[in-house]
């Protein structure tokens, strides 16, 4: 039986088509994303500045890393035209608290308003708005506006820097704020102290936990979806501590092995507006699960070992690294050392003609911003969204992440909790 | 919206809440995120109800929504308008549509459903808001433009929201400018409250970026001298703006929203092109000269001179 399924509650919609057995159970899943808005387009033609204002309307929860990763571009732009760029360890220090924050927010929203509502519809629960976490991911919003301005949508990091000059009274409200969200994740998410959630996930005693993520752990359990949802055990990293690895074979990573794959598209007589990438030619996980696994966090990688690259895996990869974010986010609040300049300029824009990427380990996984520049000019931009790695659509013989993970489950409302655990974006995945 | 309703003031106890369905278009979803950053969420849930919206719980999903065509008290509509963008497989012009004439108030909510904003340049022919097409009062909900109150901003800030809801809901008159936007909002510059004020005053321009010194507007394209928006009046996450971190104002209110070269005030005769709202060319001339032939010389330095 063929259904198509309208998935709602993610950053705009997708469209699942099943196809299913006699008993239910998921034969083929396709991935379609209908919306598409021409991003890269808008891009071009403009002054290379203008894409720090123009790239974070790709995405409202992921805005802030496209503003970095378009900042990271311009960046590269310039060393490849042979010109010299300094960024002090303040400034970069600054950009890496604001990302993280967004990160952090970003985990916490999927959390609440996606996993835990969408796993207690699915066993009739009631479910409410959780006020709780929006009032927290506020007060994270809030710890990086303190920066950068305001979230969503600031434009704060320009090469060379960044736009602001703090003081310690933004430093120390940092701080507190900081301490209320681990207050709130100790207490609400995890049930346990953050330094300990490791090791309760080393020993496999996360799920006996009392907080809300073990809740929703309990639910999957219910739904015996615990271990379902592997996929083919090929992680990627392309920004940060960059690596990739083959079920138990680490390589390094290389951004020249990246590729797009549009021959399923609209444009070519398909049903989605997603381009697929690749890495080698071969469909990739990036994210949580893949930094973790790369990065050898001890608590993931010994749940990887035991369990595979199963739903309760990726579930569990997303909440530690969000302890682990929160852990990075203190120690940059307090060795930020504020006598540093903010922002050093660099040559004029008008004077770069070259090429740049910029790369960053986004919410959802590797994001890529390439274009090519003449003399400060947008003459080419293109961007690779993480979605597109973990959503992409293959064929029979070569399926895409999410979609080799739906294949067997028992129903499509399983699969489809399945997809989720994937933290979906439409809007990224169709930019 | 004219007079009060005395049916909801009256019932303190037990108020009626208002229905809302929260619907997109062409979006990034910025603006929805952006309303979830209010932390006074809570209580603005005490008086309305979702129908529907993209994110939060709520009573019908879109699948529903688009089948039922529901009544509701507010219509909100976020992102761009095409004609032919569909949602749940419904082309927005009966979508849209259907649900405008089955409300009572109808917030553009954002610069692309405002004016078209920056979704409107991939493909300006096709793409509008909802009520305007940039400055032009030409979209399709133009027959229904009594109910229809425009928050622009890219993304708005949560508390402009929460105003114009609360306003509905205490039945006051909201007084409109000539894009529909509440006055109370969107009769400041976003250069009221700007913490460089002072260098705006005594013509001291930033050397570059990255200080708390200097004004914007005379070399890193400041648009807040004529951008209509309380934004540092309400800060943005309850503690800054983008003018007190130090970035430029880039105009994101206005149906001009997204002009090009962002980050460069354009000058004629070493002047800014574009002059503070209201102001005559020559008398910012006089003033300017005036001002800039005195050197203070407080403004010429650090504002916090040992900062380590």
């Amino acid at each position: 039986m063929i259904t198509h399924e309208l998935i709602e509650r993610i950053e705009g919609e997708a469209i699942l088509d099943f196809k299913t057995d006699k008993s239910g159970i998921v034969e083929e899943a396709d991935i379609r994303f209908v919306h598409f808005r021409g991003m890269e387009a808008i891009l071009e033609g403009r002054n290379a500045l203008d894409a720090l204002v123009i790239a974070p309307r790709v995405c409202g929860i992921c805005g802030h890393s496209h503003l970095i990763a378009a900042v990271r571009m311009i960046e590269s732009a310039y060393i490849d035209a042979g010109f010299s760029l300094t960024i002090t360890p303040k400034a970069h220090s600054i950009r890496e608290i604001t990302l993280k924050c967004e990160l952090i927010q970003n985990h916490i929203k999927w959390l609440y308003l996606v996993m835990l509502h969408e796993s207690g519809k699915l066993l009739g629960e009631e479910v409410n708005v959780s006020l709780k976490a929006l009032y927290v991911t506020s007060q994270i919003n809030q710890l990086s506006a303190l920066f950068s301005g305001q979230w969503p949508h600031s434009s704060y990091a320009i090469p060379g820097g960044v736009t602001c000059d703090p003081t310690h009274i933004e430093v120390m409200q940092a701080l507190k704020i900081l301490s209320e969200v681990e207050q709130f994740v100790g207490k609400e998410v995890l049930g346990c102290p953050l330094e300990k959630f490791e090791l309760h996930l080393k020993n496999d005693s996360h799920r006996a936990l009392e907080g809300d993520f073990s809740k929703l752990l309990h639910r999957f359990e219910r739904l015996n979806l615990l271990n379902s949802g592997k996929s083919h055990g090929r992680f990627l990293v392309l920004g940060e501590n960059a690596g990739s690895l083959d079920h138990s074979e680490r390589s390094g990573a290389d951004v020249a092995l990246v590729s797009e794959d549009s021959s399923h598209t609209f444009t070519h007589g398909g049903k989605t507006h997603a381009k697929n990438a690749l890495y080698n030619g071969a469909f990739y996980e990036t994210g949580p699960l893949a930094r973790a696994l790369i990065t050898e966090r001890q608590g993931i990688a010994s749940l990887y070992q035991r369990y595979g690259d199963c739903a309760q895996t990726r579930l569990s990869a997303r909440i530690d690294e969000m302890v682990t974010l929160i852990a990075h986010v203190r120690l940059l609040l307090t060795s930020l050392d504020l006598s540093q300049p903010s922002f050093i300029p660099p040559s004029h824009i008008e004077s770069i003609s070259g090429s740049g990427v910029g790369i960053v380990e986004a919410p959802r996984g590797s994001l890529i911003h390439r274009a090519r520049i003449e003399r400060g000019k947008i003459v080419e931009y293109s961007i690779i969204t993480p979605t597109q790695w973990n959503l992409g659509n293959g064929t029979a013989s070569n399926l895409g992440v999410a979609q080799r993970a739906m294949i067997g489950a028992e129903s499509i409302t399983k699969a489809s909790l399945i997809f989720r655990t994937f933290d979906v974006c439409s809007v990224c995945t169709t930019h | 919206m004219n007079t009060p309703s005395p049916k909801i003031s009256t019932m303190p106890s037990k108020p009626v809440k208002l229905r809302v369905i929260w619907l997109q278009g062409i979006t990034c979803n910025g603006n929805t995120h952006s309303f979830l950053n209010d932390p006074s969420l809570g209580s603005l849930l005490e008086c309305i109800e979702f129908i529907h919206h993209p994110l939060l719980p709520c009573s019908k999903t879109l699948k529903e929504v688009v089948k039922k065509l529901p009544k509701s008290d507010i219509l909100i509509f976020e992102g761009a308008y095409r004609a032919d963008f569909e949602r749940a497989e419904i082309r927005m012009e009966s979508l849209l549509m259907s649900l405008a004439l089955r409300t009572k108030h109808i917030i553009s909510l954002g610069s692309c459903a405002s004016f078209g904003g920056i979704f409107k340049e991939s493909a300006s022919e096709h793409i509008s808001g909802i009520l305007f097409d940039k400055e032009s009062e030409s979209g399709p909900l133009h027959s229904l433009r009594k109910k229809v109150i425009t928050l622009s901003g890219c993304p708005i800030h949560p508390k402009w929201i929460s105003f114009v809801i609360d306003m509905i809901v205490q039945g006051k008159k909201i007084s409109l400018d000539e894009y529909r936007r509440p006055k109370e909002l969107y009769g400041y510059l976003v250069h009221n409250g700007c913490l460089r004020n002072e260098y705006f005053e005594w013509k001291v321009d930033s050397d570059h970026f990255g200080t708390k010194e200097g004004c914007l507007y005379y070399a890193q394209g400041c648009q807040g001298p004529f951008t209509h928006g309380s934004c540092n009046k309400i800060l943005w996450n309850g503690v800054s703006s983008k003018t007190r971190s130090g970035t430029p104002c880039v105009g994101c209110t206005e149906p001009s929203f997204p002009r090009t070269e962002l980050f460069t005030t354009k000058t004629y005769m070493s002047i800014p092109a574009e002059m503070p709202l209201g102001v005559p060319k020559r008398s910012y001339l006089a003033l300017a000269g005036a001002a800039k032939s005195f050197h203070i010389k407080r403004l010429e330095g650090k504002l916090i001179d040992d900062n380590s």
